[in-house]
Formats: structure tokens, sequence, C-alpha cells
């Protein structure tokens, strides 16, 4: 039997006999991403079905300026309401999302065959809030602007398609599959960012803890390699966060499988085949984080220090996605070798459902690997050193 | 049979350097039990560890059975069973798991490890222990499966950092008797402590060491013939020049 399969099965036994790690590791983180991200989209869905179906309420100042405009509004789910003192500071405290302010000469414009004086007051500066209710008001203005030109037209003998020169139309090519809300965004980030230290208290506890609780110091006076125990560790620490990401995975899919996306045009549950494909992107990430982990465990003084480490690798994952999210560009094939990057391309593109070639497999696991080498030689340096193990 | 002869190393800690073993030879023979006799910070452990490959020594030389620990670690290791003064083992594991994972860091078959780890329980008195997980150990109980985790590759020579440390009277007591049969068996036992007692009791061979020197070596009849006292410990205190930190 070789060492690091000795020390592999060891570990692993230690970490399966630990029943908080096990919980947290196995059933809590588990559970908590697919929760947040389908409850997110829910929530999301919901408010913007209500926003679209709600009935607005709408402060207009000047309203006895345009009674017919005003009448109209209220027969298409707009409930006019009295204006505030001063609206610029009512909408900016979010008091109302939009106001409108129609100008003392509209009457006189308006009969003279003048574009009348109209206003909308709103706070770009909160797109999320207000977006689509601004949206909503200048649909319906400009429908009733529309409807009141093609009369005006008519009433002087000429053809309203005069005035429309073009004949827009729309064709959206975006698959079910393509369409994706913001919530599911994250999901690549949070896999990523699971796969990268979700075995961080394994590889702590084996490195640093083993220090702590004196039992690396014998460890390492067996004829067991440096090499061998560190391999092993790793292994343990990869295995055990391979099985965490595979748990998400599957209650990922069970979860979107509850929410209700009937009357959406999207897909959001992750074909089988693809969750294996998912597994193989994210295998180098779990290689690297737990090597990482092990390294740093092996480098800081305690356990306490090696968690303070915890914030900077929590941030390494997120870069790309902070990246892609200032800088929404096409993927290139560089990116796909660069750790992380390439790996949330990779993500997306499996739940995009688009195909992956087999070169672009080769660059993106190829250097996955080649990375995880040079941290897999950096931890076992890190394990040389005399410091390791006596310590106090 | 362990050989040291002009062993150094030194620490740099906050900018001053700190010779921790100053130029320490002794030897070790087999069948016979020699003791590192030596107050707290006299470079006991860190004479160990450079005998069990932890640490590199800065000058000198170290021979086990022959081989250097440097030059031939697997030999060395294999030959040398270390209760290191850390003696941590894993909680959430049985005592005979934890003797069980060492056997097999070694390289042993696992019948044969079993049948050692028969032979140990008896040896040691674990029977009631030994399938227990060692969370919650007394520090005795801890102490003999760390003693039997070192001794399962059957090493030659067997070296322990202040084993009674910390234990009860009766569990010092079967721990001696336990040392004795090793020697019995033949093997090279050499164990560092700070306690007097522990070394007149127990001794062929003492070495006595002070700031990282040798001040004293020999039997305990040399000791005391050297030094002209007839009481043990006041030959001790002779030889360190101070009884500070000696019962410490």
């Amino acid at each position: 039997m070789s060492t690091w399969w000795t020390v592999l099965c060891k570990e692993l036994l230690d970490a399966f006999r630990d029943r908080r790690m096990v919980i947290t590791s196995l059933v809590v983180m588990p559970l908590a991403v697919p929760l947040v991200i389908a409850g997110m989209s829910t929530v999301g869905m919901k408010r913007q079905e209500e926003k679209r179906e709600a009935v607005l309420e709408l402060p207009v100042i000047g309203a006895e300026h345009a009674p017919n405009l005003v009448a109209w509004l209220g027969t298409h789910d707009v409930s006019v309401v009295a204006p505030p003192q001063d609206p610029d500071q009512a909408v900016h405290r979010q008091e109302y999302e939009a106001i409108l302010r129609i100008d003392d000469q509209f009457a006189g414009d308006w009969r003279a065959g003048r574009p009348a004086g109209i206003e909308i007051i709103f706070d770009s500066s909160r797109p999320l809030q207000s977006g689509a209710t601004i949206a909503r008001l200048r649909g319906l203005l400009s429908a009733y602007a529309q409807q009141v030109g093609t009369l005006r037209l008519i009433a002087r003998g000429i053809h309203p398609s005069v005035a429309q020169p073009l004949r827009l139309g729309e064709r959206d090519v975006a698959t079910p599959e393509s369409r994706f809300d913001l919530a599911q965004q994250m999901l690549p980030y949070l896999l990523l960012l699971l796969a990268f230290i979700g075995g961080m208290q394994l590889a702590i506890d084996a490195t640093a803890g083993e220090r702590e609780r004196q039992s690396l110091e014998p460890l390492l006076a067996t004829p067991a390699s440096r090499e061998a125990i560190i391999s092993g560790k790793i292994l343990a620490t990869a295995a055990f966060t391979l099985l965490s990401v595979l748990a998400t995975l599957v209650m990922y899919r069970i979860a979107f499988t509850l929410v209700p996306t009937e009357h959406m045009d999207m897909s959001l549950a992750v074909p089988l085949d693809a969750l294996a494909r998912l597994l193989v992107v994210i295998l180098p990430v779990v290689l690297l984080g737990a090597t990482v982990l092990t390294a740093l465990a092996a480098f800081a003084r305690s356990y306490r220090e090696a968690q303070g480490y915890l914030p900077l690798l929590i941030f390494l994952p997120m870069l790309p996605t902070l990246y892609l999210m200032v800088s929404p560009v096409k993927t290139q094939a560089w990116m796909l070798a660069v750790p992380f990057l390439g790996q949330n391309q990779l993500i997306l593109r499996i739940l995009r459902g688009e195909p992956i070639a087999a070169a672009e497999w080769a660059l993106n696991l190829g250097a996955g690997l080649i990375v995880v080498a040079l941290a897999w030689w950096l931890a076992a340096r890190l394990y040389h050193r005399e410091q390791l193990a006596a310590s106090g | 049979m362990i050989e040291v002869r002009g062993l150094r190393k030194s620490f740099t800690a906050r900018g001053t350097e700190i010779r921790a073993v100053d130029g320490v030879s002794f030897a070790a023979r087999d069948g016979e039990i020699t003791g590192l006799l030596g107050p707290n910070g006299a470079g006991k452990t860190t004479t160990l560890r450079m005998l069990y490959t932890l640490m590199r020594p800065d000058a000198g030389q170290v021979l086990v059975d022959g081989f250097d620990p440097f030059e031939r670690p697997g030999h060395v290791r294999r030959r040398l069973g270390v209760l290191p003064d850390a003696r941590g083992v894993y909680k959430r594991l049985t005592a005979r798991e934890n003797i069980q994972y060492f056997g097999r860091l070694h390289g042993i078959d696992d019948a044969v490890i079993d049948e050692r780890v028969e032979r140990l329980v008896a040896a040691l008195a674990m029977h009631e222990f030994i399938d227990r997980r060692t969370e919650g150990f007394s520090q005795g109980q801890r102490t003999k499966t760390a003693i039997a985790r070192a001794l399962v590759h059957d090493p030659r020579n067997v070296l322990l950092d202040e084993p009674t440390n910390s234990l009860d009277v009766m569990t010092t007591r079967s721990l001696r008797q336990f040392l004795r049969s090793l020697k019995a068996e033949g093997r090279c036992v050499l164990f560092s402590s700070h306690i007097m007692q522990e070394v007149a009791a127990l001794c062929d061979s003492i070495v006595v060491i002070s700031h990282g020197h040798v001040v004293a070596h020999g039997t305990p009849d040399e000791l005391r013939a050297q030094t002209g006292q007839h009481n043990l410990e006041d030959a001790f205190v002779k030889v360190i020049g101070s009884d500070e930190g000696l019962f410490a």
C-alpha cells in the first residue's frame, strides 16, 4: 500500500468522523447555494410580475391642464393621485418612483397643434427599484402620443404610415438555456468559491491543526516521505471538496425543479451530462484549492493565522466575475488558460448549453493542472522546513 | 547503538543567536538504558530532534547503528522508535487505529501490525481503552498510545523525550517496568528527563547536559566518584553548578 494512500484513507476517516465538518460541508453548504439562487430568482420573478400587473400610483402635477390624458391613463391601470409639495425631494426620498408634471401651457399648445410639454421626474441612480416603472410610464405616454398623432394625420387627410418611415421588428435568437437571470449569474462564482475553499477546514486541520495538537512531529519522524504525506493530505482534501461540490450541484438541480418556470421561456434545470462536465471543469480548481490551502497551513504558524488568510482566498475566484462585470467581452482562447477566468467561462457556456471544443478542454485542463503542479511544489517545499514540526 | 559526536545547533530568535546545543558527544549502547539529564532548556529536546532527523545539526555527526540520519534517513527512521515531546494522538481515531496508521506508514503488513498491537497492548496494559477513540483520554492513556505507536515497527533503538512527564505514580511505575523490558530485549533505550530520581532509578549510563554542553557522563557510581559526593542528587547539583531548574 502506498504511503500517500495510507495518509489519504486516514485523513478521510478522520474527516468523516468530524460530525460538524460533515454537516457544514456536505449538508449546509450544498443546501445554501441553490437555496440562495432559487430564492433570489423566485423573488425577482414575482417582483417583476407584480410590477407589470399592479396599479401604478402616479402623482401628476397640473393634472387639470390635460384632463383627457389623465382620464386615458386611468383606463390603463394608472391611479392618478395629488402631487406632493416638493416633487424632486419626494422622488429623491423614494416616496414615489416617478412623478408626472404637465406644463402650464399644455392646453394652449395642444389646441394649437404644437408639441405640448410633459415631464417625468425620476431618479436614474436607482435603476433596479424604479427602472420598470419608468419604462412602463414612457411606454404609456408614447402610446398615447402615437394614438393622438395618428388621429391628427387622419383628420388632415394624410395616411398615418407617412409618419412611420420604419417598420421595426425584433427577432430574439436566445435559447431557453441561454436566457439567464441575474441570480443565476452568481452560480459560476459560488461553484468556484466552494471548489476553491470548500476544503479549508480539512486542509487547515490536517496540517496546522495536526501541528497544534502535536501529532505532526511523530508523523514526520516516520519513514514516510514528506511528498507522500502532503499528497495524501491534498488528495483527501480534494476528494472531500469534490463530494461537497457534487452535493451542491445535485441540490441545485433539485431546487430548480421546484421553481415555477412554466410562464418563463427559460430553462433553469441542469441536464445530467452538463453536471458531469461541470465536475470536470471544477476538478483543477478543487485540486488547486486543496494544494494552496495545505501550503498555507504549512506556512502559517497556527490554525488561527491560517484562517486569517481566508479573506484573501475568497477574493481570488471573485476576480474573473468582477472582470466580466465591468468588461463583458467575448470569450477568447487565452482566457481559458487563466485560472478561475477560464473555469468561469466554461461553466457559463455549459449552463447555456453551448458546445466546447476538445482543444478548449485541453487548454483549460492543461493550464489548470500546471498551476496545481506549481502549487504542489511550493507546498512540498514548505513541508520540508525545519520550523514546520519543531515549533514550541 | 547511538553515537553522537560534537553536535551543534543554534537558532536565531529576534536577531540574537541562541546556541541550544554546543558540542554534545556521547554513546548509548544496546542493552542499556541511557539517560539524558539536564535542567529545562539545557538542549535535551534539540539533541533528540537531531537524532530522529527532524533537525539538521550545524556541525557534528550522529550515527544510528552506524547510519548517518541525513545520508540514509529512511534507514535511520526504521531503526528508531520515537516518543517526541509532542505526543498528540488523533482524537477521532481509536488508540488501535492510531497505532495501525503509524505501522502502515512504516510499510508493515496489516497482519504483522495486528500481532504487534496485541503484544504492545499486553505489555503496556492497554486492554481497557485500545478500541476507544482517544478524545478524552487521560495523560497516561495518551502516553501509552504514543509509545505503542512509536514501537509498532519493532525498532532496535528507542528514543523517549521526557516519557514520564505529568504521569501519575502508578503509570510511571509501569512505564519504568516497560523500559526495563525493552532493555532486556537487547534494545538501545535513550531517554531524556529533568527529574533526577527518574534517571537514578532506571539508567545504566547517565549523560548530564547543561547549557548545551555535556558536563558529566558515566554510570551512577562513576558520577558519584567523579564529584566526590555520596548522594547522587548532590552530585548532579555539583556538575550543573546550581540547582536551578533541576526540579522544575
